[in-house]
């Protein structure tokens, strides 16, 4: 036999990685031997540190990163500027939805329900509506955001899959665990598993078509094979087509964004703002990563496919849109819109595409937490207020929270001096640059479309009477305030600043094969 | 190893038909129970495929991990739900199932007639390479070496799979809500509380009813004789006389 | 010399078929020889003869028996999933049977002129077939008490998969020791890797002692026989089985012992060899008589456990399995894969290494905070805690008085 030769693992490269699981294996143990009253300040303290700690260590590494010292563990894990671009962005979006998880002030004992296993509406749910909601939610959000990690540094199909499964599973259970309407909480976290598990089957399916393609599964070997083969590619295009249906799942990408107004719908805001923002942005990584490393070979055969993906995409997002009344599922249906743009910069198939779609992710990202987070504020004895009507005549009551969402609205909707203008521009500009002008025409036109309901909701809110039944608007805790600031700070400077990020992702914008 | 041998032909087409069999008879099944069995029937045919094609360890796990462990865990609830508990058979889409057949069968054949055409002619090659040290030693060193990573982070997805169990499934009990043998015994002797066991009821001494109260010894009915679930039942004369013993 | 995995799968078909129908009369043998034995032992502890009336020592009383049961009436209660109820008798024993495929008998002997190992056929995995077909027996168990349609079997058929899925993870954990040190999972290699080192049940003491009890509780064997309670639950999972398909039963619960048995003789006790014999009493046909030797030792164990020790709780039980005999074997078999990186990497240090690790365990055991009892009430001082008007107790030093009819009935015997 052989002598086994065994690979050799960076492990500086890797640190983020492995701080996030370790401090989620360490909050685990919390939870089975720390007292329950100071349990969440314990595991709110150590996921934050966590993060920081992981965030210096990849801001640590900018800079160093070569040809050489980029794959590591025999290559199933690349770390080049695009991968550390994107554990940066993961680890900083996480950081402030995190603070999210930790607000205890606008309801008692925070938005998780203490023990998801009552029976909804029996006996002991009542009693448990005044206890400490559960804290096991910040190692499962610390093991999905290490699987997100691990998600835009894979660099072979199979660790992807694996990564896909880690960060996934945590979001299936955060789903669950909403303190109110627990019954819309658990149909929630019940379509998305069994959608998400479908998704994933149809990844895996196609990893093994790949790999009978290209008799490997790490994206150098699929490049090559993709090259050179003189064999039918119908493997290829039946296991691309496999792939990215897994991956555009997770983008919620029409046809397959079903899932994602019931389950923004039915998570709790916070889990909702961390899916919004960290999700999308691991699943965009992923994609770009396959599309552009593994696959760029067979360009001619997926744009076309992609584009018209994109196309339905953004128009079922902005048309749905629009026929909307709940506030949580209008964020939803744009947050499949706003996956259409991001396809549109992607599609541009260009290093401006690239750099464009990785500042589309952080800037949306910044946007969509402090616009759940304002969600998680307009509230009355019932939870969130979250049907539109409930808005009407908000500015009135607190013309500062209503002049924040209406800032937010503008910059979802891409009005000049926010970021989602930038965005969408450099989106749009890359596309253009690409040849993909037909793309483009469709987005400004979605985004025509979409601008409408929300100006409807900004109407709303100040120019209605305040009537009988509007709610009061919480005075927001030190967390969800630092995420409220720090969201709508972002929004209005990368909207009027955008040159420091964009610098950044245009350095980011370069794959190791 | 490019052709395909006649027993791994034979093993092929006896079980093709009846793996095939099992899924369809596993979404056609009206009970859960015999739903499942159909199930295990795939999964050993799967199991045992693999074992044909030269992977025995994945063959064996398959069969000790998804028929041993998993299907049997699935058993497991079903049996608690109850055998006669089958789904409703109401289409709350209408068309649904007609939709969702077409598109099944569909994509089924899409992705099966792609696959057998990409794969006429196709020479195998690579395998003995992979089991020249041994399948499952071949399998050891990829776990080990390039798919380190993947493998131990599998270990997250496994902890996160326990918590979640935890969590959804697992109600904590309060501080003083588990209550011990010692503790329910303390109680069971305590003032107000008759710590022997409940007489029987009057059946077959005057009546053949459940529903007739036992006799103290003053001849008055004994309360605690009947369940509390009978309804009161008036009794007639001869079931209230009490009955007459030798010494009268 | 020593059979390896090339030596199997050469075999002319007639000798495949005699091998398996061997195996199979083995089997059954073994089967009507293991529940005389087992009376005859049991009888014995309990000072009482056994069965001694047919054949010599009454070794045909299984017999006799077995062919009582075959005729008696089979019945079907109404409400049985018939399908199911006929199956899972049949799972039970093919897979009981399957499981024997891979038990090396002995070494090189030859049949009819033919070269051939005594085993049936060995594969690479051998080990683990014997772990999936008990996994699949299982569902033997579990479908025959789902589809008797009654209630005692039904707990009885779902105790028996708790149990019998929490002790395979314990016997699985415990193989794994075995396979790290043989570096193979073929049962006719492991017997050779033995001797040439030691037995592993004397190398790997821990995992042997696991497998030993997990095996009882895999075999639903006293004191784990929980699935088949007769103080709890009637018969348990066969409860409205007759006849044949009872006796089905019945034949794979003693297979399963004597698989369990010959599996523990294969991968711990040395296999067919016996040491500290001459070269040629380790060859040819003699290693199938020290194989059944030491599996009728073993066999011995089950009916000393049976005959001694009572029934386990349940929850104790499950308690033992997932809280005791799990992590114990987790952290053996990091034990185990520490001293053989030690070993293999830094053989030079290997002491230092071995005492740090002695010197941590044993810091850990001396500052390791121990719990303080709170003082116990003595009776006395319970009996007095207690509030007024509870249920009286009669006091400990309580002399019952004689009782009238006795002291009538000791003064007549005087009398006369």
């Amino acid at each position: 036999m052989p002598e086994l030769k065994l690979p050799d693992i960076d492990y500086a490269a890797l640190l983020p990685m492995l701080i996030l699981f370790g401090a989620a294996c360490v909050g685990v143990l919390i939870e089975g031997f720390v007292p329950r009253s100071v349990r969440n300040m314990v595991q709110l303290v150590l996921s934050l540190a966590a993060m920081v700690a992981a965030l210096v260590f990849v801001i640590r590494r900018a800079g160093e990163v070569t040809a050489e010292n980029a794959a590591t563990i025999g290559g199933a894990i690349m770390i080049d500027n695009m991968g550390l671009f994107m554990e940066g962005a993961l680890l900083v979006l996480g950081l402030v939805s995190l603070l999210l998880f930790g607000e205890r002030t606008l309801e008692r004992g925070g938005a998780f329900v203490p023990h998801a296993a009552v029976t909804v509406g029996s006996e002991r749910d009542r009693e448990q509506a005044v206890d400490s909601g559960a804290t096991e939610v910040y190692p499962l959000a610390l093991f999905s955001l290490g699987g997100m990690l691990m998600f835009v540094t894979a660099n072979d199909l199979l660790t992807m899959f694996v990564a896909l499964e880690v960060f996934s599973l945590p979001l299936y259970l955060m789903c669950a665990l909403a303190r109110r309407k627990r019954l819309l909480s658990q149909e929630s976290a019940l379509k998305y598993f069994l959608l998400g598990a479908y998704a994933s089957a149809f990844f895996l399916f196609g990893v093994a078509m790949i790999y009978g393609f290209a008799k490997g599964v790490d994206f150098r070997a699929i490049h090559e094979a993709v090259r050179g083969s003189e064999t039918s590619p119908t493997l290829l295009l039946i296991g691309l087509a496999l792939v990215a249906i897994g991956l555009l799942f997770k983008i919620a990408a029409a046809p397959f964004h079903v899932w994602t107004p019931d389950v923004y719908q039915g998570a709790p805001t916070p889990v909702t703002a961390f899916m919004a923002a960290c999700t999308k942005a691991a699943a965009f990584g992923a994609l770009l990563r396959v599309l552009y490393v593994g696959f760029d070979g067979a360009k001619w055969h997926f744009t076309p496919v992609l584009g018209a993906v994109a196309v339905l995409t953004m128009l079922v997002g902005a048309v749905l849109a629009v026929t909307q009344t709940d506030l949580k599922r209008l964020l939803a249906y744009s947050s499949v819109a706003n996956a259409g743009y991001l396809m549109v910069g992607l599609l541009g198939g260009n290093k401006d595409g690239l750099s464009s779609t990785l500042f589309y992710l952080v800037a949306y990202g910044f946007t969509v937490i402090a616009a759940f987070a304002l969600v998680s504020l307009v509230r009355d004895a019932d939870g969130e207020a979250t049907h539109l009507s409930r808005w009407a005549g908000l500015g009135r009551r607190s013309p500062l929270f209503a002049g924040i969402f209406t800032f937010l609205l503008l910059a979802f909707a891409g009005i000049p001096l926010t970021s989602g203008f930038m965005a969408k521009f450099g989106v749009f500009g890359a596309a253009i640059a690409g040849d993909q002008t037909w793309l483009v025409i469709f987005g400004v036109l979605t985004s025509i479309v979409l601008a409408f309901p929300y100006l409807r909701v900004v109407v709303m809110m100040w120019l209605s009477e305040p009537g009988e039944t509007t709610p009061s608007v919480s005075i927001p805790g030190v967390l969800t305030s630092a995420v409220l600031g720090i969201g709508t700070v972002a929004t209005l400077l990368l909207g009027v600043l955008p040159g420091p990020l964009l610098e950044l992702a245009d350095q980011a914008s370069s794959f190791i094969r | 190893m490019s052709g395909v041998e006649t027993g791994e032909a034979v093993a092929f087409f006896l079980l093709a038909p009846l793996s095939v069999i099992g899924a369809l008879g596993m979404v056609m099944a009206r009970n859960a129970v015999h739903s499942a069995l159909w199930l295990v029937l795939t999964m050993l045919s799967l199991g045992v495929f693999y074992i044909v094609q030269a992977g025995p360890f994945i063959g064996m796990v398959q069969i000790i991990v998804y028929t041993g462990a998993i299907m049997m865990l699935f058993l497991f609830v079903l049996m608690l739900v109850g055998r006669d508990a089958s789904d409703s058979v109401i289409e709350t889409l209408r068309g649904q199932r007609v939709v969702a057949i077409v598109l099944g069968v569909g994509l089924a054949g899409l992705l099966g007639l792609g696959t057998y055409r990409a794969t006429q002619g196709l020479a195998v090659t690579g395998l003995d390479e992979a089991n020249k040290a041994g399948n499952v030693q071949g399998l050891a060193r990829l776990i080990f070496t390039n798919y380190v990573f993947a493998f131990e982070v599998t270990s997250a997805l496994l902890i996160t799979a326990a918590v979640g169990a935890m969590i959804l499934a697992h109600v904590e009990r309060r501080r003083g809500e588990r209550v011990g043998q010692a503790a329910k015994m303390r109680e069971r002797f305590l003032p107000g509380n008759y710590p022997g066991p409940k007489a029987g009821p009057g059946v077959y001494a005057t009546s053949t009813s459940v529903a007739t109260p036992a006799k103290l010894p003053d001849g008055s009915p004994a309360p605690r004789s009947i369940s509390p679930i009978l309804p009161t039942r008036e009794l007639t004369a001869a079931e209230k006389a009490n009955k007459h013993t030798e010494g009268r | 010399m020593n059979p390896t995995l090339a030596d199997f799968g050469k075999d002319v078909w007639w000798i495949v078929l005699i091998k398996i129908v061997a195996v199979f009369v083995f089997l059954v043998v073994m089967t009507l020889f293991t529940i005389w034995y087992e009376r005859r032992v049991v009888a014995r502890m309990q000072v009482r003869p056994g069965p001694n009336r047919h054949g010599p020592f009454g070794l045909l009383q299984s017999l006799a028996d077995g062919l009582k049961l075959a005729f008696k009436e089979d019945i079907m209660p109404l409400k049985a999933d018939r399908v199911v109820f006929f199956l899972a008798p049949v799972i039970s024993t093919v897979c009981a049977f399957t499981a024997f495929a891979i038990m090396p008998f002995g070494p090189f002997v030859s049949i009819f002129g033919q070269r051939t190992p005594l085993q049936l056929t060995d594969i690479p995995v051998a080990v683990l077939l014997v772990l999936a077909t008990s996994g699949l027996g299982i569902y033997g168990i579990v479908l025959s008490g789902w589809a008797s349609g009654s209630t005692y079997p039904l707990l009885g058929g779902l105790r028996s998969s708790a149990q019998m899925i929490s002790y395979e993870v314990a016997m699985g954990l415990s193989i794994v020791a075995v396979f790290m040190s043989a570096g193979t999972m073929s049962t006719s290699e492991i017997v050779t890797k033995q001797a040439d080192s030691n037995w592993y049940a004397i190398l790997l003491l821990p995992s042997f002692v696991i497998y030993a009890i997990s095996a009882v509780g895999e075999t639903n064997r006293a004191p784990f026989d929980l699935p088949e309670a007769e103080s709890e639950l009637v018969g348990g999972f066969h409860t409205e089985y007759s006849s044949l398909k009872f006796a089905l039963f019945f034949l794979a619960e003693y297979i399963n012992m004597v698989t369990v048995s010959g599996l523990a003789v294969t991968l711990f006790l040395g296999g067919w060899r016996m040491p500290f014999l001459p070269d040629w009493l380790n060859q040819g046909w003699w290693g199938a008589l020290w194989f059944t030797i030491k599996v009728l030792i073993l066999l011995f164990m089950f009916v000393w456990l049976r005959g001694t020790l009572p029934r386990l709780r349940y929850d104790q039980f499950m308690k033992f399995g997932w809280k005791v005999l799990i992590p114990a074997n987790l952290v053996w078999i990091l034990v185990l894969a520490g001293v053989k990186t030690v070993n293999a990497h830094a053989p030079q240090q290997r002491w230092y290494w071995i005492g740090g690790a002695f010197a941590l365990v044993l810091l850990a055991a001396i500052f390791w905070p121990s719990k303080k009892d709170s003082p116990k009430p003595t009776l006395e001082q319970e009996v007095a805690a207690r509030p007024a008007g509870s249920f009286p107790v009669p006091p400990l030093d309580l002399q019952v008085p004689v009782s009238p009819r006795a002291q009538r009935i000791t003064a007549e015997r005087e009398v006369v």
